[in-house]
């Protein structure tokens, strides 16, 4: 029997605008929970003090430097490790079985569960290397994690860059390495942008990992080798532990309105970027 | 005897490969300076090819492989010493698709200075003007400097991108990969206008589709068919009385 295709029509429409629906629905109702519960916990002193009586009380200014930290150190040791490695592999490799191995090995790294991150991080970074728990543990654990993303879309971007680009400047006399700062990696960078944001995003939401290398300390990081809690560490305690749950839904709302921060941030600069390169 | 200027590039019995197919076999011919060459033939002739391997752009391909030698000024450019660098600082391209770098006009056309380690400001200023007037194009563009390449025109990308070749010092041969495929007769015209004045300094190869245009412009016309020189000659000669049959059946347009 043949289903008219005014009805196959009506019945797709409403399928797939259901499932763009449910997904949006499901979206806002985490976030408007999260922060309906946790915005009246939020103000100036919850976000500037020190939390006293492990967090029943005060606020969490340590573990918002320490969200804040962690990450960027995350990303200033795996940035130039992905750029250069994605940069070697598009334009200094031919297609091989090496690259392709190599290709390959970074999908796994991507798939691998954070806490298995961790847990490497904790047994060579904290105890062999005897850095303790501390920023530089956890920070070199997350730029492990996060390398892999970095790599894949700085690839993608960096392909994507037309190869008629590449010509006119060898054809000016351009060498590799001045095609790829001149051309290449100007062109690729919202891209990279891209991907070092899901990268932000991914190690300031990241917990296992972090527990286990950057320890759960709440008092303020003098160095890099001092220990340090992010918020969602912070979360995670305060909620199984029992210690707060006012706090811990504060502590929420606070992350999600910072991961939104960044990536509005993020948006606006290449934005900026691209109308600037295209005017 | 064609003519008297001296030889600039010299092919001798050069091959391209492409995996295993010849994509050229076995070319001989001898570029004059200050001279415009035309070649013409149907696609598939390996005109594309020729002009590629004469700055070695075929180098970013790594399936090509190359037999024979090209003289540049008696020094031969697929010698393992020859730096392909310098090469392709004095020999410069222009595709058959116009390509603006996405950067502003004034950028596009101090690229190849500036690799070359032209700094001063005064110095670049004067190189993007005497480049785009070179071009036709100066009146065009010269308020709106800093404006990006990728805004102006088919016609106007063409001609910015030949600025852009002569903005370079060292250049001293242009090839030319039917630069005016896709272009209003205009912007061809300009085009034209500025090679025949351009080859008082370059030595000038053209790669066309086009073979009206190599009877307008080209001084000497060589006829590529399925990889091989059918025939070389003066341009007249080549319109008017070819010696090769399938030479005069192309330029007739019995075929191509």
């Amino acid at each position: 029997m043949r289903v008219p295709p005014k009805i196959t029509q009506a019945v797709a429409v409403t399928i797939l605008g259901g499932a763009t629906f449910l997904t949006v629905a499901i979206l806002v109702f985490i976030i408007g929970f999260v922060l309906s519960k946790g915005l009246p916990g939020v103000n100036a002193e919850f976000l500037l003090s020190a939390p006293k009586d492990l967090g029943r009380t005060g606020g969490i200014f340590v573990t918002i430097v320490g969200s804040v930290l962690l990450p960027l150190i995350a990303v200033a040791i795996a940035l130039p490790l992905g750029v250069g490695t994605a940069v070697y592999l598009s334009e200094y490799t031919r297609e091989t079985q090496f690259t392709r191995a190599l290709r390959f090995g970074t999908d796994c790294l991507a798939g691998i569960p954070s806490i298995i991150f961790g847990l490497f991080g904790f047994i060579f970074f904290v105890m062999m290397l005897k850095m303790g728990w501390c920023l530089l543990s956890g920070g070199l654990t997350l730029a492990i994690m996060v390398l892999p993303t970095i790599i894949r879309t700085s690839e993608e971007a960096i392909r994507a860059v037309p190869n008629a680009y590449r010509e006119v400047s060898f054809s000016l006399g351009a060498t590799r390495w001045e095609t790829v700062l001149k051309v290449v990696l100007p062109n690729a960078l919202p891209g990279i942008v891209t991907g070092v944001m899901l990268a932000i995003g991914r190690s300031i939401g990241e917990t296992a990992a972090v527990i286990f290398t950057a320890g759960s300390s709440l008092r303020m990081p003098s160095s890099m080798f001092d220990s340090v809690r992010t918020m969602s560490v912070h979360f995670y305690i305060l909620a199984t532990e029992g210690i707060s749950d006012e706090k811990a839904y504060a502590t929420a709302a606070v992350l999600i309105l910072a991961v939104l921060l960044v990536n509005l941030a993020a948006y606006g600069m290449m934005h900026r970027f691209i109308s600037r390169r295209a005017r | 005897m064609i003519s008297h200027s001296p030889i600039k590039i010299s092919i001798q019995d050069f091959h391209v490969f492409h995996e295993k197919i010849e994509a050229l076999r076995g070319i001989t011919l001898d570029v004059r300076a200050n001279r415009i060459l035309s070649v013409i033939g149907p696609s598939g002739a390996g005109k594309t090819t020729f002009l590629r391997a004469l700055n070695r752009l075929n180098d970013l391909v790594p399936e090509l492989h190359v037999e024979g030698r090209v003289l540049l000024d008696g020094q031969d450019i697929y010698h393992p010493d020859f730096d392909v660098v310098s090469l392709r600082k004095r020999v410069g391209m222009l595709f058959a698709l116009p390509v603006a770098l996405p950067m502003s006009i004034y950028e596009n056309v101090v690229y190849g200075p500036r690799l070359s380690g032209v700094r001063d400001r005064a110095r670049l200023s004067e190189i993007v003007e005497r480049s785009l007037k070179a071009a036709f194009i100066w009146d065009e563009v010269k308020d709106r400097l800093q404006m990006s390449g990728l805004r102006l025109s088919g016609g106007q990308q063409q001609r910015l991108c030949l600025a852009r070749v002569l903005a370079m010092e060292e250049m001293e041969v242009i090839l030319l990969d039917e630069p005016c495929s896709g272009l209003d007769p205009i912007s061809t015209a300009k085009i034209e206008e500025a090679l025949t004045i351009l080859k008082a300094r370059y030595t000038i190869i053209l790669v066309t589709n086009n073979t009206k245009q190599a009877a307008r412009v080209a001084d000497e016309t060589a006829f590529f068919l399925t990889g091989e020189m059918v025939e070389y000659g003066h341009t007249e000669q080549i319109f008017t009385v070819p010696r090769d049959k399938r030479t005069n059946d192309y330029v007739t347009g019995r075929f191509g």
